[in-house]
């Protein structure tokens, strides 16, 4: 029955098909979002095939005093501190992520600059952070164990 | 007398003129009315319109870097689809198969060669095509709309080549992407997982390589497409500006087929106060074919060979593999990165993210700040001096800094003398 149709003082048809309608696309709208959302999970993966962030680098006597020793495979610094004791810090640059090298008493970064104390504390240029320390322990086999998602302060010492 | 039997000959032609016809339905244009409608019949050339205003020709004017841009993304989808054909995207192998371009498969040095060469040429080219579009002030109404896709052409323009930056897998390729994907690391709040999602995972590996390939070979060239074609409608509907615009149609002085008859079937479905023909002079316009059409064809031309030279000469770089544990000194983005690269040296979030996102939304905002209809359609409109002040003198920051990123910067991103 088309609106011309009606007769006049007719009370307006109530439009009960159309309202079913709109309410039927929007489910299917909001489902169809919901579905497009869900999947943006599927850009995340799962399964990381990258080297672990624990891992052994060898027994202490392996690492001479005085310098520290730099281990490109793991991007850290080894310190044997002798009496003192053992400590790693990470060469990864907190500016940008560039290699940071040994240069004078501390670390300078080859990509902007940034230069870092002996402690890896930010002496000047854009780096936003200390370079972390990690933890280091042994395991039963006398290896020295790093963790890098446990980051320590810069008055660690592991004593062998 | 016998009425005469056509030759074979003649028989062999007239079946290949129905062919012919069949194809091309108008065939090559004698009249201006075939010239009009050869262009309105295909789907190829109707991106033109079939008559063109004679300002709007003048190499002088656009200076054709809206269609250079154009050449050039065809070209790096041919040679880029030949790579292709070899390139495999997984680490090592990406690197081997590098070398096999250059030194095994026949003319692949050229064909990478010219894929590199037309990338940065593109950068180039699509930023000075909006330098022309601003300093003509060729984004007033009715084409504000038009600008802001263009600015997301010149990023998605950036995008291309930094994706395809990572493909060689060599240390140039490597520590780009590293500097690249850490920057994207100090956007405000979702920082670490944009950039965690760009590598998938924490290092840059076998995922980024693949992820990488696809944004670069599918995904963006995509994007591309579909925004170059509502790009290229917009300003056939909108016509291009500096056109001789009048208030009350202009009788034409001659041709045979006068201008204003060609909107008469749309006229019934315009919602403008009257058909954009009513409003420019038809005595300022000529046939597309062959005026718009031979020009384009020139510097097609022109732009091949350029292109050719240019990988004939200059040898693409390759350098090492990629060594995630020796970074090189200084590690260097890529040239149209390095004015980003030297903000970001002195701070990361103000000049990786801040002043960048400011730039962006500035260029977004910019048709609709900048209201006033006066000074468009000239270079360098004296009404204008203000808009063209401010841009030209972000313009000359912005390639100083790429000046001093390039040629100043060495060791430690310390300070050295080019020479």
């Amino acid at each position: 029955m088309s609106t011309e149709m009606r007769k006049p003082g007719d009370a307006p048809r109530e439009p009960a098909r159309r309202e079913f309608f709109f309410a039927g696309v929007g489910a299917l709208a909001v489902a169809t979002a919901g579905f497009v959302a869900a999947t943006f999970r599927f850009l995340l993966p799962n399964v990381l095939y990258e080297p672990s962030r624990r891992f052994t680098i060898g027994r202490p006597e392996d690492f001479p005093q005085g310098p520290p020793t730099f281990l490109p495979d793991h991007r850290i610094f080894v310190f044997n501190g002798g009496t003192e004791g053992f400590y790693a810090i990470s060469s990864v640059c907190t500016h940008l992520g560039c290699n940071v090298k040994k240069g004078g008493p501390g670390f300078t970064c080859p990509c902007h600059g940034s230069q870092y104390d002996e402690n890896g504390r930010v002496v000047r240029g854009p780096a936003p952070a200390s370079l972390p320390w990690f933890e280091l322990s042994v395991t039963p086999r006398a290896q020295l164990l790093v963790d890098q998602d446990r980051i320590v302060k810069p008055d660690f010492r592991l004593k062998v | 007398m016998m009425e005469s039997r056509p030759t074979i000959r003649q028989r062999i032609r007239t079946e290949f003129g129905r062919v012919t016809k069949s194809v091309m339905r108008i065939g090559w244009p004698q009249t201006d009315k075939d010239r009009a409608a050869v262009m309105i019949s295909s789907i190829f050339l109707h991106i033109h319109p079939a008559r063109v205003s004679k300002h709007a020709l003048k190499p002088s004017y656009t200076l054709g870097l809206g269609l250079i841009s154009a050449i050039l993304f065809g070209i790096l989808t041919l040679t880029g689809l030949a790579l292709m054909l070899y390139y495999v995207p997984y680490p090592a192998e990406a690197y081997r198969s590098m070398k096999d371009l250059q030194f095994v498969v026949t003319f692949g040095v050229i064909l990478r060669n010219m894929h590199r060469w037309s990338a940065h040429a593109m950068v180039a080219v699509v930023f000075f095509h909006m330098c022309r579009v601003f300093w003509t002030g060729s984004y007033k109404t009715p084409r504000e709309f038009n600008w802001v896709i263009g600015v997301v052409l010149f990023l998605l323009t950036l995008l291309l080549s930094f994706t395809g930056y990572l493909l060689p897998w060599d240390q140039l390729a490597f520590w780009a992407i590293t500097v690249g994907t850490n920057i994207a690391a100090y956007a405000p709040v979702v920082g670490d997982q944009i950039k965690f999602l760009l590598l998938g995972g924490h290092v840059i590996g076998p995922t980024t390589l693949l992820r990488f390939y696809v944004m670069h070979c599918v995904l963006l060239p995509l994007a591309v497409v579909m925004l170059v074609s509502l790009h290229i409608w917009r300003v056939r509907k909108d016509g291009l500006s500096g056109a001789i615009r009048v208030d009350t149609p202009v009788a034409e002085k001659g041709g045979a087929f006068p201008a204003s008859t060609k909107t008469y079937g749309l006229m019934a479905l315009t919602r403008r106060p009257s058909a954009s023909v009513d409003a420019r002079d038809p005595n300022d316009e000529v046939f597309a074919w062959p005026h718009l059409l031979y020009r384009e064809l020139l510097v097609t031309v022109a732009v091949i060979v350029a292109l050719h030279t240019v990988s004939l000469l200059f040898m693409a770089p390759l350098e090492s593999i990629a060594d995630p544990t020796r970074t090189p000194n200084p590690a260097k983005a890529p040239w149209y990165f390095l004015g980003l690269q030297e903000l970001v040296s002195h701070s990361a979030f103000i000049g990786g993210v801040l002043v960048p996102g400011l730039i962006v939304l500035a260029l977004v905002a910019l048709p609709y700040l900048d209201r006033g209809t006066q000074g468009s359609g000239r270079w360098f409109a004296p009404e204008r001096r203000v808009a063209n002040t401010i841009y030209t003198a972000v313009v000359i920051v912005a390639v100083i800094l790429t000046i001093i990123g390039t040629f100043f910067r060495g060791p430690n991103w310390g300070w050295v003398w080019p020479w």
